[in-house]
């Protein structure tokens, strides 16, 4: 495992907590549940990767604690993460970036220019 | 109370978790996400057990390691670098900062050499999962005190007659109880014995089994009740109400914790008795199977009998008066006893023994064998972790040459493989904690058949913890320190050089480590060998019935004379039913009840007291249903009246008291002269033994009173001969009895085959131990040698090579392999050999049949290690044969 450092190109987990917390403020067992469900079960977070992560993205300001909570009658003592207007930026360009490299090997010929990545499901 | 229940709910893992998060993680850190982390790995801690289960939440807990040490370690850093400009440094921290990176590093090659630390960590798992196991068992039963108000204090006594063990406790009879009693100044003496009752109106009636108390037996023992109160001297007064206490468990199953039982009546035997009170759960003195106290309620004149043996005994030593005044006095009391009563004491010795002795002895050396059995498996373990930190460390000498040449000093390096190997023993030692729990839970579940006294008692507690703990983390840093200690002692220069592998100089190490691991193998097969051995004799042991196809039931009937009989007819009626008979106690399960046996042909001289014998009261089929051989004479007939009765003995009762003579014809009675169980009774047949006492044992002498001669024996084993299904047999048995009065219930349902194995079970339980550790212990040994030759190969290939290349024949390298192995083996072999001749002897007792040295044994277990450390030569040595010479030449 390659060590991450804090400027792009975003590692694997990073990417994938951000993707979680785009559409929904998630607290720490959610984001880990989520992102397992999302890859099949490929990418499995720790909780201790998941909270370095964490810590890093409240420190660069990716993503805050969210004051509000999301369902009154769940445990009172979770945090909810809330993916801020700058986190939705670098997971964009992430994506982007992503993207282009997957263009490039598809112009390649190093994986079939037929096959288009699957809409993303709501 | 919530806090409480969150707390216990939390798993090992979780708990590890934590402390991890608290050790691992400044402070600063904790505060904002600790919490939250926890909260985390709780959740997939759950979700990982219900769905994959406990292993799989253990590597879970493994995997979140290296994520948390590489947290621990950036934020440790970050907080140093802000330190550093407040200019503070503390040498603790930076202790507390290698540490980590220690660990973390540690844990990075371990990840790196997955094949060493899996067979690392199963190995030391085996270890000390199998020493956890056998040490709870020892700690619950020999070494943790018995749950009794001062237990130390407390004494068994019993009476031996001559040419008894030194160590023999009979029961004794209500006369010399109270005797005792009233003369002892040393001790409060008091005495108990079995009863059973039938209690009913408590939905369906129910056989409950429990004690009598004779004497105040409860204040002697300083029970306490959980509520209510205990049973007195008072309440034994046959004049005084009928009284009863009950214990935890029937309680709780009974009356559903109901606190307001006290003053209800219980149905015990058709006799209301008042409940005054409920024992604490946990509660097992006197072990076994204990439902309920009932105080005994003797007459005057029982409380002088002298002949009827059934009390065990107890005394509490007063605080002024030890162990051996105890003895003397019992001596001057049985001295005393047999000039006043030298009918019933003459030649009677008065036994004092500690209460805890008595229990547990018997179980003492075969926990003994065992417990030197796993050490010797742990033994073997370790030796095989030191093994593999060496080859390891061979293969890693460059890395820390380079470490070295870049500065590393020799302790860091030194605490560097330290801590790996310490890691790697603590990570072994907390799978050996789950292996030794599944392991002790097996053998619990073997229990039932395995008569180990206090097995109620064993749990995994935290001494048993703290042991496997210790024992890992030693063994750690004992065999960590034999390639730290090389390695960091070696010259970082010749390590460097170009084409140099690994040194030569552990190849001795490596070698003497196998060989003590062969030699420990040795010493461990022999002992399972003998018990095997022993085991197969025992297992060939005629048990003198035929087992086949024989279902039994008991059951208890006070004051209806017609119910065995009339129970009986009908049974017999029943298709498939072959034969079909009563016993008052069965073949090969014990001596059961016994009675004087006295010729009537020739009285004994006055004074000298009459020996015992047990006796069965049986139907007349009973010989031919458990099949029983007749010797001479005939068997008991139905012809059989009671005022002539007839009687059968047994050949080891015909041995005893005819020796030279034909017993059949004789007159006899049984019991005391005023008191007999059977009188002018004539022998009209000699049956051969059954191995009542166990099949190792020699059978009691025994005689066999006819039904017709007692029709109002309260309870019977039914004995039913079958040709159907037994199953089909015991339902409709069942319903017989039930017709015949709906309140009597049907016990001990089992097979006569059942009762067989039994008897062999302690015997087939340490058997089947000691051959899986011995089991154990080869594959670990054969591990050692595989790798200690494997390692050899690998360093010679340039040698091999060039003797290929020169014309080696592959079977001479071969042989050249294989030779090396088979040194080992046979330095072990004789190592161990001198071993297990002078360990084996300790054995003797668990032995039936074989001799601590027995040569077969010996030669057959050499034979297993020679044929085992062949197989583990012949890979290394087929892969010496297919050495390149080009490719190993290639690097000169």
């Amino acid at each position: 495992m390659a060590d991450d450092r804090a400027n792009a190109p975003l590692s694997t987990q990073v990417f994938h907590i951000l993707l979680s917390l785009v559409d929904d403020d998630l607290h720490g067992y959610a984001i880990i549940q989520d992102v397992a469900e999302r890859t099949e079960g490929e990418v499995r977070l720790t909780a201790s990767t998941l909270y370095a992560a964490i810590k890093r993205l409240l420190e660069t300001g990716w993503i805050e604690e969210c004051r509000e909570r999301p369902r009154v009658d769940d445990d009172a003592r979770r945090r909810y993460y809330h993916l801020t207007a700058l986190g939705r930026h670098a997971a964009r360009a992430e994506a982007l970036r992503l993207e282009r490299l997957a263009a490039m090997a598809r112009d390649k010929r190093l994986i079939p220019a037929a096959r288009v990545a699957k809409p993303a499901s709501s | 109370m919530r806090a409480q229940r969150a707390e216990d709910l939390l798993s090992a893992t979780v708990r590890i978790y934590r402390a991890l998060l608290i050790l691992l993680l400044p402070t600063g850190f904790n505060d904002a996400f600790a919490d939250d982390m926890l909260a985390v790995f709780v959740e997939l801690d759950r979700e990982t057990r219900s769905t994959r289960g406990n292993l799989a939440a253990i590597l879970a807990l493994c995997s979140e390691i290296p994520g948390l040490f590489r947290l621990a370690i950036r934020e440790r850093r970050t907080r140093r670098t802000i330190r550093a400009h407040q200019a503070t440094t503390h040498l603790e921290e930076n202790m507390f900062d290698s540490l980590v990176q220690d660990l973390a590093f540690a844990f990075r090659s371990l990840r790196r050499a997955p094949g060493f630390a899996i067979t690392a960590v199963l190995t030391l798992a085996l270890g000390v999962g199998a020493n956890t196991a056998i040490f709870s068992l020892v700690n619950g039963v020999l070494l943790s005190p018995l749950r009794l108000r001062q237990p130390e204090q407390m004494m068994a006594l019993g009476e031996a007659p001559k040419g008894t063990k030194p160590n023999t406790l009979n029961t004794t009879s209500p006369g010399s109880l109270f005797d005792w009693q009233s003369r002892s100044k040393t001790m409060r003496i008091a005495g108990y014995s079995g009863v059973g009752g039938v209690l009913t109106g408590h939905g369906d009636p129910e056989q409950l089994l429990g004690t009598a108390s004779v004497g105040g037996v409860m204040e002697v023992l300083g029970v306490q009740p959980l509520f209510g109160r205990l049973l007195t001297v008072a309440d034994e007064d046959p004049a005084s109400p009928r009284t009863i206490v009950l214990s935890f468990e029937t309680w709780h199953r009974v009356f559903g914790d109901d606190r307001s039982v006290l003053g209800k009546t219980l149905n015990l035997n058709g006799t209301a008795r008042t409940i005054v009170g409920v024992l604490q759960a946990g509660y097992t003195f006197p072990g076994g199977i204990n439902e309920f106290w009932t105080p005994s309620a003797y007459d005057a004149a029982f409380r002088a009998n002298r002949d009827q043996y059934f009390i065990s005994v107890v005394g509490r030593l007063l605080p002024s008066s030890t162990l051996e005044q105890a003895r003397a006095e019992m001596g001057t009391i049985a001295g005393q006893m047999s000039r006043e009563f030298p009918l019933f004491n003459a030649g009677t010795r008065i036994v004092v023994e500690p209460l805890k002795e008595t229990i547990v002895g018997g179980a003492r050396r075969q926990l003994f064998v065992l417990m030197g059995a796993v050490a010797f498996v742990l033994l073997i373990t370790c030796a095989n972790l030191g093994n593999l930190l060496l080859a390891r460390a061979s293969g890693r000498r460059r890395e820390i040459a380079v470490r070295q040449a870049l500065g590393a000093s020799r302790s860091r390096v030194a605490r560097q493989l330290l801590t790996e190997s310490v890691l790697l023993a603590l990570i072994g030692g907390s799978a050996g904690l789950l292996v030794g729990k599944s392991f002790l839970k097996l053998m619990l579940a073997a229990q039932g058949t395995l008569n180990l006294p206090r097995a109620e008692e064993i749990s995994l507690d935290s001494r048993v913890l703290a042991f496997t703990l210790l024992v890992s983390v030693v063994a750690g840093l004992f065999f960590g320190s034999i390639p730290a200690w090389q390695l960091a002692g070696g010259r970082s220069a010749d390590a460097l050089r170009e084409g140099t592998r690994g040194s030569g100089g552990n190849h001795f190490a490596r070698s003497a480590l196998v060989v003590s691991e062969l030699a420990l193998a040795m010493v461990l097969l022999t002992g399972a060998g003998l018990l095997m051995r022993s085991f197969g004799l025992l297992r060939r042991v005629d048990p003198g019935v035929n087992p086949d196809h024989i279902v039994t039931f008991y059951v208890s009937v006070a004051g209806n004379p017609t119910f065995f009989s009339s129970t009986l007819e009908r049974i017999r009626g029943l298709p498939g039913v072959q034969s079909v008979a009563l016993a008052s106690y069965l073949p090969i399960s014990g001596r059961g009840g016994g009675a004087w046996f006295n010729r009537m042909d020739r009285p004994l001289p006055e004074g000298v007291r009459p020996t015992g014998a047990p006796y069965r009261v049986v139907t007349p089929e009973y010989f031919n249903t458990v099949g029983q051989r007749l010797k001479s004479g005939r068997f008991l007939q139905s012809s059989d009246r009671a005022d002539a009765p007839a009687i059968v003995i047994n050949e080891a009762l015909a041995k005893r008291y005819y020796p030279d003579e034909s017993p059949l014809g004789k007159q006899v009675y049984l019991g005391a002269p005023d008191n007999r169980v059977i009188d002018h009774a004539t022998i009209v047949g000699v049956v051969a033994d059954t191995r009542d006492a166990g099949p190792g044992s020699d059978p009691f002498p025994t005689a066999f009173i006819p039904f017709a001669a007692k029709p109002s024996w309260p309870s019977f084993y039914y004995v039913i001969r079958t040709t159907a299904d037994p199953a089909s047999i015991m339902a409709a048995s069942r319903e017989i009895i039930r017709a015949a009065d709906p309140k009597i219930p049907v016990r001990r349902v089992q097979t006569l085959e059942e009762v067989v194995s039994a008897a062999v079970a302690p015997a087939r339980w340490s058997t089947t131990l000691l051959g899986v550790f011995a089991c154990v212990a080869l594959v670990i040994a054969g591990l050692g040698v595989f790798g200690v030759l494997s390692f050899i190969v690998t360093q010679r290939t340039r040698e091999l090579g060039i003797r290929i290349a020169l014309g080696a024949s592959s079977t001479s390298v071969q042989r050249l392999v294989v030779g090396r192995g088979m040194l080992l083996v046979s330095v072990g072999l004789v190592v161990g050999l001198i071993g297990a001749f002078a360990l084996t002897r300790f054995m003797s007792t668990l032995l039936y049949g074989v001799t601590p040295t027995d040569p077969l044994t010996f030669a057959g277990v050499g034979g297993v290690l020679l044929a085992a450390a062949a197989v583990a030569s012949y890979l290394p040595a087929r892969r010496a044969t297919r050495v390149d010479p080009i490719i190993a030449l290639r690097a000169e």
